[in-house]
């Protein structure tokens, strides 16, 4: 038998969360190195499974899907516990692997309760992967939910509550509801996505129904053809259920708010990697088992995401809390992903997967400075900072990298996948979303070059004496983070050639006539 | 004539006798006694084998038979188990009456489960039932169980009048008792309109909204060791009940019970789930939860299927373990706070952290999450459902799960985010640790492994279709 990478990709953050529940007792040190060595395996073996993929084999009409593990769980109902990666997932498998990775090493000072705190996230990381490279909708969906929960505890107790909380007429709304508490937050979080959770449950079991296979195996649905009108609601179901994760427009609000009382870990796990797992489950299950369900919706998908990138970009504009601005660039960024999507054409699509990796690392990147510049000064609000360049030019260096691979420039990946959604939506078959995807990069680039200036650029703020640059294990998070937004920037066929393999095959379905 | 079919029922009467006759000599051990005896009968009735009809068809050990009285009777195990060395002290003058009375209600369970025939229906409902309304108001020298009591005593004769009404037309319409005749009969009007009133007064039973009022109020007011069972045991009498008159041996006219059970699913699941949002104290969270499960559970039955029947088996299995889990902790609460309020959970889990670890557990499982049994459940029952093309039944319930879960997460919060107000493990007695434990393995062996139990109930089940 081959060695089964991706189950020991997938369990291994799993196996340290257990261990760290069950040995590390009272141990902070040995809590943190269990979880560095567990995520390490992790990201080392994605490493070693990014370079091992083959790329020629995928193109040649070989199988797509490689690495393949399959394991019946359930056989009279056609679970399995069946994995495999193509092209889309081996490079959001890295992305998480890169993400935890700095993760664990960006939240090195926590310290309440880190035993529990580690536990949970190691827990999630291992949904997060599952989600990526598990082939059975059934086994998906398991992981989807892992993904998801954990939040509620790890918000609600390491989580911070903001300063900003609606004053005036909107007041009432504190008092009865909490808005801007970490509790708020944790709970609209986790009903919003397990509000979408019941969609794409829903969506399972009409493909299950529907197909008569008695298989949720993605493989064997891939093979169904589906009637085109159930096609067109199922495709709603899994748009609006994966949406509401990948922060689709109206229903983005969980995420300012979640992302915003969330600890720096969390935060970047989540901005960083669950929200594409809303994108990559609207690509690879609502598309790929949709075709014309997807081709007919299209223009729904596309003129969401326009809204999304120009709103989003807006409301960061108007934040005052550092984290807020940070998670409505979120908000925008992943309406440039779902655009690129739903351009269907090569470009765009490889722009919209490219993006989920260019903006994964990225906001993972801003969190990360955020949480270390707050731990520092303890304050989010932008206009009472000023001139920390002077003080930690580490970290105003690395947030200038990631701020302007934020607003597109070239040379860094943020270029390279704004570029690729520009081109796709310019030969889609709605041309005019290129107007608001255009305006949205010129948005950004006021707010990231505001936020830049006032915090780190300006003169020296009168509230703020002795803070410090980053220290030990922090610098692992940081460099490895601009590290890999600059690289992917200079050769970004180190990404894309190995998504093209999927993208092609993926659109060569939709397109069909 | 032989026993074999019976031996169960004989055994919960010999229990009572020696209960009673050591009652009357000195209540210490009655409890211990009444306990291990049903120990013994849920280890005997794991033995059991189906046999055929008997008594001339009236009474019959098939499958779904055994598979439900061993349902019970683990529910009884943990009920009784939980309540032994409970300072309760009316449990405690009266340990006799309270292990007769619930023992008399769980034979009229048993003795339900096998009934094919109206009479032996009917009067095996009312031996279950009246106990329970005594049980209810035990507490007698305060006010608020004598209330709880009256109001569940009414409810309950007028829900039983109603469906012996409906019976009666059933008779009427068929000229037999004998539910096998019944199901061959052809259909008629009058046969619709007693089965439907029949099905009123079964719903009152179950606890399905809005015929839900009575619950609340006695899950507050009765001991909580009773209550737990209460909310479990007679539920999974009702759907036996339910299989037995609606589906058994009927084919396809099954099927035309689907939109009045649909309907009454939805209005369960919507009812139960919105009015337990406001709750603050636990049992009455609780109480309106196990409404809005119910409703889950109904789901299933709105399937009309082979596969729908299963799937409530098994749903009330992983209901048995997770509900009364939950009641069981809120004992256990209850017990060191004096108080049922959710704020007496506040900072559980650094007071107690195997204990909260527990009730997040139940909760999750009465939420529907993966790896707990409860999921499993919620989701057969969807995926019954979505087998007849009940989509939008599985997105309501689907979507009213989200609705459950804030309730459920209110209480995790209390026990995980918020900081306690008193400092201290829960002290937890032996004997109540040792049927959470249970309840902790039922809670997480279903939810690894479902198979088992879910293959055992499709087998029991697809007979009946």
């Amino acid at each position: 038998m081959r060695f089964p990478i991706l189950s020991v990709i997938t369990w291994a953050p799993f196996v340290g969360a257990l261990l760290i529940m069950f040995t590390a007792r009272r141990s902070p040190l040995a809590v943190r190195l269990i979880a560095a060595v567990s995520t390490g395996i992790s990201t080392a073996l994605s490493l070693w499974l990014y370079g091992a993929y083959d790329r020629e084999s995928a193109l040649t009409g070989g199988p797509g899907f490689q690495f393949y593990e399959k394991i019946p769980l359930v056989p009279p109902l056609g679970i399995n516990y069946e994995l495999g990666v193509d092209g889309i997932s081996l490079l959001l498998v890295l992305l998480t692997s890169i993400i935890i990775f700095a993760g664990v090493f960006a939240s090195w000072t926590v310290t309440v309760r880190s035993q529990e705190f580690y536990a949970l996230l190691l827990a999630l990381v291992t949904g997060v992967y599952g989600v990526f490279v598990s082939l059975d909708l059934f086994v998906f969906f398991l992981f989807y939910e892992l993904a998801v929960l954990p939040m509620y505890l790890l918000i609600g107790i390491w989580g911070s509550s903001g300063e900003v909380r609606p004053r005036g007429i909107f007041a009432w709304a504190y008092r009865e509801t909490g808005v801007g508490t970490k509790e708020y937050a944790a709970m609209k979080l986790t009903l919003y996505l397990l509000f979408g959770s019941a969609f794409i449950l829903v969506g399972i079991f009409a493909l299950y129904v529907a197909a008569g296979t008695a298989s949720f195996s993605f493989l064997e649905l891939e093979a169904a053809t589906f009637d085109p009108v159930l096609q067109r609601w199922v495709f709603l179901a899994f748009y609006v259920g994966f949406g509401i994760l990948a922060g689709i427009w109206p229903l983005h609000t969980w995420s300012p708010d979640g992302h915003a009382s969330a600890p720096t870990a969390v935060s970047m796990l989540h901005a960083g990697v669950l929200m594409k797992l809303g994108a990559y489950g609207v690509v690879r299950v609502g598309m790929g088992l949709l075709p014309d369900g997807a081709a007919e919706l299209a223009w729904l998908v596309g003129g969401i995401a326009c809204i999304n990138v120009v709103y989003g970009a807006l409301s960061a504009m108007a934040q005052v809390d550092l984290k807020y601005v940070i998670a409505y660039s979120s908000v925008s960024h992943m309406g440039l992903v779902m655009l690129g999507a739903a351009t269907l054409t090569e470009a765009g699509l490889n722009g919209s997967v490219f993006q989920m990796f260019a903006h994964g690392v990225m906001t993972g990147l801003f969190f990360a400075l955020v949480g270390l510049v707050y731990e520092k000064a303890h304050s989010r609000e932008i206009f009472r900072m000023g001139g920390f360049g002077r003080v930690m030019p580490g970290i105003a260096t690395a947030f200038t990298i990631g701020g302007l691979s934020s607003l597109g420039l070239p040379g860094t990946s943020g270029f390279v996948a704004e570029i690729l959604t520009f081109m796709g939506a310019w030969r889609s078959d709605f041309p005019w979303w290129l107007l608001p995807a255009v305006a949205g990069t010129f948005l950004t680039a006021v707010y990231v070059l505001r936020v830049a200036k006032q915090i780190f650029w300006g003169p020296p703020s009168p509230h703020f004496h002795h803070l410090e640059d980053a220290r030990g294990p922090e610098w692992v998070a940081l460099v490895l983070l601009v590290g890999v937004l600059v690289v992917f920037g200079f050769a970004p066929g180190l990404a894309l050639v190995p998504v093209d393999t999927a993208t092609v095959p993926l659109l060569a379905r939709i397109l069909q006539p | 004539m032989t026993v074999a079919p019976y031996v169960l029922e004989l055994g919960v009467g010999a229990l009572m006798l020696v209960v009673f006759a050591v009652g009357v000599f000195g209540r210490r051990r009655v409890g211990a006694l009444a306990t291990a005896g049903v120990f013994v009968l849920a280890a005997g009735a794991l033995a059991l084998a189906p046999s055929g009809p008997a008594l001339g068809g009236m009474f019959v050990q098939d499958g779904l038979a055994i598979f439900v009285k061993r349902v019970f009777l683990a529910a009884t195990f943990i009920g009784l188990l939980s309540g032994l060395g409970s300072p309760d002290r009316a449990l405690a003058r009266r340990g006799t009456e309270y292990h007769l009375l619930l023992l008399a209600s769980l034979l009229g369970m048993l003795v339900l489960a096998s009934a094919r025939d109206l009479i032996v229906l009917f009067v095996a409902f009312e031996l279950m039932s009246i106990p329970l309304y005594i049980l209810t108001g035990f507490a007698k020298r305060e006010p608020e169980p004598i209330e709880a009591s009256l109001k569940f005593f009414l409810v309950g004769s007028v829900s039983s009048a109603v469906m012996a009404y409906g019976l009666s037309f059933v008779y009427g319409a068929t000229g037999s008792t004998s539910l096998a005749a019944i199901a061959r009969a052809p259909a008629s009007p009058l046969l619709t309109l007693g089965l439907l009133a029949a099905l009123a007064g079964l719903a009152f039973k179950i606890a399905a909204f809005p015929f839900h009022m009575w619950v609340p109020d006695a899950y507050e007011a009765g001991p909580t060791p009773f209550v737990a069972w209460l909310s479990v045991a007679p539920k999974a009498a009702g759907f036996v009940t339910l299989f037995r008159v609606y589906f058994e041996g009927v084919g396809d006219r099954a099927a035309v019970w689907a939109p009045a059970a649909a309907g009454l699913a939805t209005l369960t699941m919507l009812g139960g789930n919105l009015m337990a949002l406001p709750q603050t104290n636990t049992k009455r969270l609780l109480a309106y939860s196990g409404i809005a499960q119910i409703g889950y559970m109904l789901v299933g039955f709105a399937a009309a299927s082979a596969s729908g029947t299963a799937m409530i088996l098994f749903y009330l299995v992983a209901y048995v373990f997770g509900n009364m889990g939950a009641f069981l902790v809120v004992e256990a609460v209850a017990r060191s706070e004096g108080s049922e309020a959710t704020s007496a959970f506040r900072g559980l889990a650094q007071r107690s952290p195997l204990l909260a670890l527990a009730m997040l557990l139940f909760l999750l499982s009465l939420g529907g999450i993966p790896f707990v049994a409860g999921f499993w459940a919620k989701l057969y029952v969807f995926w019954a459902a979505a087998e007849r093309g009940l989509y939008w039944l599985v997105l309501v319930g689907a979507i009213l799960t989200v609705v459950a879960l804030f309730y459920y997460l209110l209480v995790a919060r209390s026990m995980y985010i918020e900081a306690p107000t008193r400092t201290g493990r829960v002290p937890v007695a032996p004997a109540l640790a040792l049927s959470l434990v249970l309840c902790v393995l039922g809670v997480v062996a279903l939810g690894v492994y479902p198979k088992a139990v879910v293959m055992a109930a499709l087998r029991v089940a697809s007979p009946l279709f």
